[in-house]
């Protein structure tokens, strides 16, 4: 396994080098960046390779400074559809 | 052998040393009462916890803190219980998840 291997989101599976890949391609904002790999859109909701992925895009996005991060959607916190609608058994 | 740290240098020294029992995916296991279940599961040996939905590959401990659902399993039939935020308790059925089935895509291989 080398560097480019490691997988930076691990709830859809996208290493390192399918991000920098499609971010090189479509030099793309790290909101489009997300919507083509699926990186961030996991069952943790981003909070683990958030950053990672902002960072790859920023860094490859032909060196303008204009990069938007990706946003913070609620619920910040998981919370089961039982706790948010309570049915009582 | 567990490697269970018994006497941390930090947070002390376990004082209740109550074993209970448990089952992951139909094996008995023992284990600390309290403990997260992700600890009682790694002094057994156990490091896959479950394997990705999608691709199959095996998924364990990431985060271990809470936030990367890496280690979430099946307890008592409650589905996502992050192992690393579970304390153990006395007959708790944990199960692994495993790959699911993708109808679609399979289908759209053949068909298109």
């Amino acid at each position: 396994m080398t560097e480019k291997d490691v997988v930076i989101c691990r709830c859809e599976e996208v290493t390192y080098k399918e991000l920098i890949e499609t971010a090189s391609k479509y030099n793309c904002s790290a909101r489009e960046l997300k919507l083509r790999t699926r990186a961030s859109m996991g069952y943790c909701g981003g909070r683990t390779c958030r950053s990672l992925v902002d960072k790859i895009a920023a860094e490859i996005e032909s060196g303008q400074r204009n990069q938007i991060s990706l946003k913070y959607q609620p619920p910040v916190r998981p919370v089961h559809f039982g706790d948010l609608g309570r049915v009582e058994e | 052998m567990s490697q269970r740290i018994e006497d941390h240098p930090v947070l002390g020294a376990i004082n209740e040393k109550e074993y209970v029992a448990f089952t992951f995916n139909d094996k008995e296991y023992k284990g600390l009462k309290n403990e997260s279940l992700a600890a009682a599961l790694l002094a057994n040996g156990i490091r896959t916890l479950r394997y990705h939905e999608e691709s199959g590959t095996p998924r364990g401990i990431y985060c271990n803190i809470g936030h990367c659902f890496e280690c979430r399993v099946t307890v008592n039939g409650k589905p996502g219980v992050r192992a690393c935020l579970t304390p153990l308790k006395e007959g708790m059925v944990v199960e692994s998840g495993g790959k699911l089935p993708t109808p679609v895509r399979d289908w759209r291989a053949v068909h298109e």
